[in-house]
């Protein structure tokens, strides 16, 4: 096997592909790329077993054949060279490799490509067409709030529904959940499966911007295509809870406030609070915003006030402040509301002002503070 | 002149003064406190009752044995505590820089205050003002580090001063036994008097990488420690790390049940403690002592919380993994460490509006009757039984704080 093509070109695919392996791999050949050529087609595989890529482009080429080259050391060689022409021989009988470029020559050994993992069956049952923009803000959306806990399964990803013309994100660690809706997506189908929060952020890395990408799903993965390139990943087998019940919808006491001034007043607030549980205490009274911390191990402690509209019973309600930061620095309204109930139940995050095809909804959970009686 | 002065002041057989300054009758009598079956330890006891040969930490069943006349005392910790918050009170108004050790111990680091005062005449009015104010009798040592402040301490006692002068710590050390160097137990005086070393000085004598050899890390402390060097800094103020409780049975036993129960309470106790001090742990710790006398004990780390239940459920599945000898069980206990300033996260799923509001009710009405006004009805009837206390070591305060450690389980 052999071929010739543009390093910067090679070098552009295989960053793509590159996203999906992982850093320990369970075994040696995830460490590579499956190179097969066919005709004048380079096909470049990639995979941690769970998300797989694949991408192709044209080569120079007279010879078919596959090789798994090791991923690390080809992307090190093709960053370190200047853009031209590079010719790779394989010598498929020991599967050692040669890249020639203008300044010399690379010896490098691969593996046998009859080993590498199979890429998932591209059989699939329905299909449905989005922009890409819509995918990287809801993945920007809701990535924060998935939860790295792998005895909760269904939590560790981000759940998508489509509901004939509306698609929701919805992600939750149980501390804060973000459910966001688009309206006039074209599909036909109902259907809902959870992406796992990997593939969403390497997703989120690699999709061109303003492309329509065509996703297509059967029971247990789903597809990305764009470009020469597809996407495939194992969805999340589990069982989403019902999130939609546990969304207060009587909270009364609403409060209106600038979003960047208690962004920028919560970054500086969050310095002074505890390290390790973030802790923040919100004082809402009319017409004034309360915000305070405190460290005791270190004696440090801040205040902030801050001008908002509250309507409702003024109340003292504690956050961590972080997940308050993640969530209002996701957001992009001037104005933002925070509905609130009582000290103990969740308070939810919308724009102040809507946005026309978008729903966007933010719920955080307090933290347990003793009510004076 | 000191370099570095070291004050040490510790309150004589705190627990039995205490006692006789609230009721003077006791006053010249042997007096035990702790608790009163066969099974309790003595927590303290009276100079007259040490006359007896009974000496703290002992078996009540042996003290009783010594000394059948000795009146027994269940203690009152609330009442110990405040005492001890009194005495802590009055030196932080005048010490530079002060290390509670324990609820009964104080270190107080007087360098540099030689050259206007006088350490030793200041450390000799700070005691004369305690006795006059609080009306019990402390003792205590001034020298150049904690060790040997501690040592002349205990031989200041009882109700005495010492002054250890700079140069004279080693010869001051040398002639003692083995026995009072604060960190050498029973277990090591043993096996130090097997070794032929049972005073200080010839411990100083001996080649520190032979008692290395010996007894790890410890072993060059102590030679350290034995040539009177020590530099301990006086830590003005160490944060519990843990909170504990244990309970040995009045007779040993096999019914799960009542253990299982008798860890709930201890959860529901100590979660309470958690929480009134605003505090989240991240380890759970299970211990089982069984009749044989080994102990065993299991951890997890848990991320940060202060909800009973949460805490229940991993204390429940520790018991059931470390309880695995189908053997006569002696003691358990609890532990939570790993603390951190902070109030419980609440759960979106798991936790209902219901249980959160009952978390903050029943901690309200503990804040104002005690804690045990309220509690899983499963543990009524088991207040009614007879049951003790251990009693934890004075010195281990870095680690745990006295109060939590000497808990004496009140009636209510």
């Amino acid at each position: 096997m052999k071929f010739s093509v543009s390093s910067a070109e090679l070098l552009k695919q295989i960053q793509l592909a590159g996203g999906a392996i992982g850093t320990n791999p369970v075994l040696p050949i995830l460490e590579d790329f499956l190179f097969q050529v066919k005709g004048k087609i380079l096909t470049i595989q990639s995979t941690d077993l769970e998300t797989s890529v694949k991408t192709e482009m044209e080569v120079k080429s007279d010879q078919n054949g596959a090789v798994a080259i090791p991923a690390k050391i080809l992307i090190d060689t093709l960053k370190s060279l200047p853009e031209q022409p590079v010719t790779f021989s394989v010598d498929t009988a020991t599967n050692s490799i040669e890249i020639t470029s203008s300044y010399g020559r690379y010896r490098l050994a691969g593996e046998n490509p009859g080993e590498y993992p199979s890429f998932p069956s591209t059989v699939t049952q329905d299909t449905v067409k989005i922009n890409s923009g819509i995918l990287h803000d809801a993945f920007q959306k809701t990535l924060f709030a998935t939860s790295s806990d792998e005895l909760r399964l269904a939590m560790t990803g981000i759940l998508v529904q489509l509901d004939f013309n509306k698609i929701i994100f919805v992600s939750t660690d149980a501390h804060k959940l973000v459910k966001y809706v688009f309206q006039g997506v074209s599909s036909d189908v109902a259907t809902q499966f959870i992406l796992p929060k990997k593939t969403c952020s390497l997703l989120n890395n690699i999709l061109p911007p303003d492309t329509e990408i065509e996703i297509s799903f059967s029971k247990s993965n789903a597809f990305f295509s764009f470009g020469h390139s597809l996407l495939a990943c194992r969805l999340v087998d589990a069982k989403y809870p019902d999130y939609n019940g546990v969304i207060p919808v009587d909270n009364p006491n609403v409060l209106t406030v600038n979003r960047t001034q208690l962004l920028q007043s919560l970054r500086r607030i969050a310095i002074y609070a505890n390290k390790t549980t973030n802790q923040v205490a919100l004082q809402v009274d009319e017409g004034s915003l309360t915000i305070t911390s405190q460290d005791l191990d270190f004696s440090n402690e801040a205040t902030e006030q801050l001008a908002c509209t509250f309507n409702g019973k003024p109340m003292s309600i504690a956050f961590n402040g972080k997940f308050l930061i993640e969530m209002l620095s996701v957001m992009s309204t001037d104005e933002i509301s925070i509905r609130l109930s009582t000290p103990n139940r969740a308070g939810i995050l919308t724009p102040a002002e809507e946005i026309k095809g978008q729903d966007l909804l933010m719920l955080i959970m307090p933290v347990l503070i003793n009510q004076g009686h | 002149m000191y370099d570095r002065a070291i004050l040490h002041m510790d309150l004589d057989s705190f627990f039995v003064s205490v006692e006789c300054l609230r009721n003077a009758s006791l006053k010249g009598k042997p007096l035990l406190i702790g608790g009163s079956g066969d099974r309790g330890v003595v927590a303290s006891c009276s100079y007259e009752a040490r006359r007896f040969g009974i000496h703290s930490a002992m078996p009540m069943k042996m003290a009783r044995r010594l000394c059948p006349d000795a009146l027994i005392l269940r203690g009152d910790m609330d009442a110990y505590s405040e005492y001890s918050r009194q005495v802590t009170e009055l030196i932080s108004g005048e010490a530079p820089c002060f290390e509670k050790a324990s609820i009964d111990e104080f270190y107080l680091d007087l360098s540099g205050m030689d050259r206007y005062f006088g350490c030793y005449q200041w450390g000799v009015d700070l005691r004369k003002r305690l006795i006059r104010e609080i009306g019990l009798p402390i003792s205590m040592a001034l020298s150049v580090n904690k060790t040997v402040s501690k040592i002349g301490t205990g031989e200041a006692k009882p109700n005495g001063s010492k002054e250890i002068l700079k140069g004279t710590e080693k010869d001051f050390l040398a002639p003692l036994s083995t026995s009072k160097m604060p960190g050498i137990g029973e277990a090591m005086y043993k096996k130090l008097s097997f070794m032929g070393v049972r005073t200080l000085r010839v411990l100083s004598e001996i080649p520190p990488r032979l008692l290395e050899r010996e007894f790890g890390k410890t072993g060059r402390v102590l030679w350290e420690r034995a040539n009177a060097f020590d530099p301990t800094p006086v830590q003005p103020y160490s944060e519990a790390k843990s909170i504990s409780h244990e309970q040995t049975f009045s007779q040993d036993t096999l019914d799960l049940r009542r253990i299982r129960n008798i860890l709930l309470s201890m959860v529901e106790k100590l979660g309470f403690d958690l929480r009134q001090s605003k505090k989240l742990c991240s380890v759970v710790t299970v211990k089982i002592r069984y009749a044989d006398f080994n102990t065993y004990t299991r951890q997890l780390r848990i991320p940060y919380t202060a909800n009973d239940r949460i805490l229940l459920r991993h204390v429940y599945d520790l018991f059931d993994k470390l309880y695995e000898r189908r053997q006569m069980i002696r003691l358990i206990g609890v532990k939570f460490s790993g603390l951190v300033h902070g109030h419980y996260q609440i759960n979106l799923f798991d936790d209902t509006e219901e249980d959160m509001n009952l978390l903050n009710e029943l901690d309200h009405i503990r804040k104002r009757w005690g804690p045990h006004a309220i509690g899983r009805a499963v543990n009524v009837d088991r207040k009614k039984e007879e049951d003790h206390q251990t009693q934890p070591s004075k010195t281990q305060t870095a680690v745990t704080d006295p109060r939590w450690a000497k808990m004496v389980r009140r009636w209510w």
